[in-house]
């Protein structure tokens, strides 16, 4: 039962630390903020747990944009549905190519990645313009219906629903961490013999993972698409390709925290030094370089021991009871 | 199809293989011999090519211009060995790719600061054009060609020639064996590193003229040199060319053809050679990890 509680507090104290927010960030940077993280938890799951590193991410990014798109532009107007959808796209994407692209080694992998990314910019931009529309996108903000509790065609709604599906993949990847198959993932990075000795079949267990990521980053995309009511080709740039990357490095790889950490720090960055100085990409890069030579363990990777020492500093009594 | 559009069309992909060769044989060097993926390679190509705009519109002199830009991109690589990549030789390759991604992205911001974000037009040094096979072509675009084929021949002289290249050709195969012998490998280390940021500042400059130089330059030609690189076989350098020629011709070719597939044929054609030859067509299994 404390276990339990304990669990949940981990998963909601600093999500109810963002919601608060909502009270005095602006609500743009907050949603951003959350669906940002939603994407680089997919990153962080890949990177931190199954050791792959992929520059392609916004491949699925784009894949879960569009399909909700195309359900919202040319059949349906429930913004639901419309997610439903593009999650749809991005499990058979990431489950076709998987099959491939899971394979290769590390380096390979995250070229093989940035190449799809560049594909799909292009089956986007022009092969597929007659339906894409190309470089203008698709507009539908319009056309979508509003959907009772929380009212997800207006910022104000949709800043909950996008809060709560951050919640749920959070909680999500925090199980995973207790269960058989992320033991398996960290396995599968450590030592992949090892991981067939035992006698799982390590290919099973590295696709599973790919598709299990690349579907959540396929759900930012359509949480995107469904905020801005738009999407286009760009979200497939591979000028992009790096960002979740490099947010998971700033939170802090493979910590829980790090996605949502990452993801404030570098919205944040981006907005507040793009404000003042208008190149926000030289301190993001120069603050990357600097948390990989200082032993890449990343903003919360260096808060968190610090955040332990003073809790325990202040109440040891627990620990020791038990 | 007309016949002056195809001559046309191939010497554009040659003159467009040249500089991809240029940027990807540093790149390939430094992963054969340090095992780095050195994507701060982009960061001086966009560098050579700012550096050749500025001093050939201060001066009016262009292939000065171009000469500044390869050397300037030699300094900073220099600053850049010596502050960064010095420190994490010894990781592995992904911690390379990352930290070398942020001094890309830092050294992009410093550009746009220093530039501005406004795509500027450089001045082509020769005008001038010639006929080949009876097609009117620019007397630039086949000097870059020379370049990139002289480059070539002079890392092959340097590697096969020299007391240097042997010794590096030897670190390429066991780093610990030639640091045994009494070679100080960190020297060969940063004499490669900067050799490559010369050659990619080369290539941004000569390419300078070609494009309107653009901050976002570096990060639109990452996808196409690492295609090159992987294609070719990571640390080949006979494969780099190939395939810096091969790619340079699918997407010239190709938009002759049918337009909207010429950026998307060559990554394609990657991910088929990788899934049938992980290594590239070139790379030998020794370079493989």
């Amino acid at each position: 039962m404390n276990g339990r509680v304990r669990w949940w507090a981990g998963v909601l104290v600093p999500f109810g630390l963002l919601a608060a927010g909502r009270w005095f960030l602006p609500l743009p940077f907050l949603v951003e903020v959350l669906v940002f993280s939603v994407y680089t938890m997919a990153c962080n799951f890949l990177l931190g747990r199954v050791g792959f590193i992929s520059f392609g991410q916004p491949a699925y990014l784009a894949a879960g944009a569009y399909g909700t798109a195309f359900y919202l532009f040319y059949a349906g107007r429930d913004p639901l549905l419309g997610i439903a959808a593009g999650v749809a796209t991005g499990l058979a994407v990431s489950a076709l190519v998987g099959l491939v692209f899971v394979r290769l080694r590390s380096d390979y992998f995250a070229l093989v990645n940035l190449a799809l990314a560049v594909i799909v910019y292009h089956l986007l931009q022009k092969v597929l313009a007659p339906w894409t529309r190309g470089d203008n996108g698709l507009w539908f903000l319009d056309r979508m219906t509003a959907t009772p509790w929380v009212d997800l065609t207006r910022p104000e709604g949709f800043v909950w629903f996008a809060w709560g599906v951050a919640v749920a993949v959070w909680a999500l990847y925090k199980y995973l961490d207790d269960t058989v198959f992320g033991a398996c993932c960290l396995a599968t990075k450590t030592n992949e013999d090892k991981v067939k000795f035992l006698g799982y079949h390590d290919f099973a267990v590295r696709w599973a993972a790919f598709v299990l990521a690349n579907t959540t980053a396929a759900l930012a995309g359509s949480l995107y698409g469904v905020y801005f009511g738009f999407v286009s080709p760009d979200m497939a740039s591979a000028a992009r390709a790096a960002d979740p990357v490099v947010v998971t490095i700033l939170g802090g790889t493979g910590t829980l925290y790090g996605p949502l950490v990452g993801s404030l720090a570098y919205v944040g960055m981006k907005d507040l030094v793009s404000g003042v100085v208008g190149n926000w990409e030289f301190f993001v890069g120069v603050l990357l370089v600097v948390i990989m030579l200082a032993g890449e363990r990343g903003i919360w990777g260096t808060l968190e021991p610090w955040l332990r020492r003073r809790w325990a500093w202040r109440r040891p009594a627990p620990a020791l009871q038990e | 199809m007309d016949g002056n559009l195809w001559v046309s069309g191939v010497v554009y992909g040659l003159s467009m293989g040249s500089i991809f060769f240029l940027l990807a044989a540093g790149l390939s060097l430094c992963f054969g011999l340090m095992r780095i993926i050195s994507l701060d390679q982009l960061l001086y190509y966009s560098l050579g090519a700012y550096v050749a705009y500025q001093v050939s519109v201060s001066t009016g002199l262009v292939w000065p211009g171009i000469l500044c830009g390869a050397l300037a991109a030699g300094l900073v690589s220099l600053a850049v060995e010596r502050w960064v990549f010095y420190r994490i030789y010894a990781r592995e390759i992904t911690f390379t790719m990352i930290t070398s991604f942020g001094v890309l992205m830092a050294g992009v911001g410093a550009i746009k600061y220093l530039w501005g974000l406004v795509p500027r037009p450089m001045g082509i040094p020769i005008e001038a054009q010639v006929a080949v096979l009876g097609a009117p072509v620019p007397v630039y675009r086949l000097l870059v060609i020379g370049v990139a084929v002289a480059v070539y021949g002079l890392i092959q002289w340097v590697l096969n020639r020299t007391i240097v290249g042997t010794a590096i050709r030897a670190a390429v195969e066991d780093v610990d064996q030639v640091e045994g012998l009494g070679v100080d490998v960190y020297r060969l280390f940063t004499g490669t590193f900067v050799g490559a940021g010369v050659l990619s500042g080369l290539a941004g400059a000569l390419h300078g003229p070609l494009v309107m130089v653009d901050p976002q330059m570096g990060l639109e030609v990452v996808p196409f040199v690492f295609m090159v690189v992987i294609i070719g076989g990571l640390g080949s350098l006979k494969g780099t060319l190939v395939s810096a020629f091969l790619v340079g011709q699918v997407v010239s070719l190709g938009s002759l053809v049918y337009a909207p597939l010429a950026q998307m044929a060559p990554f394609a054609a990657m991910l088929l050679i990788l899934l049938w030859k992980p290594t590239g067509l070139y790379g030998s299994a020794l370079v493989r990890r």
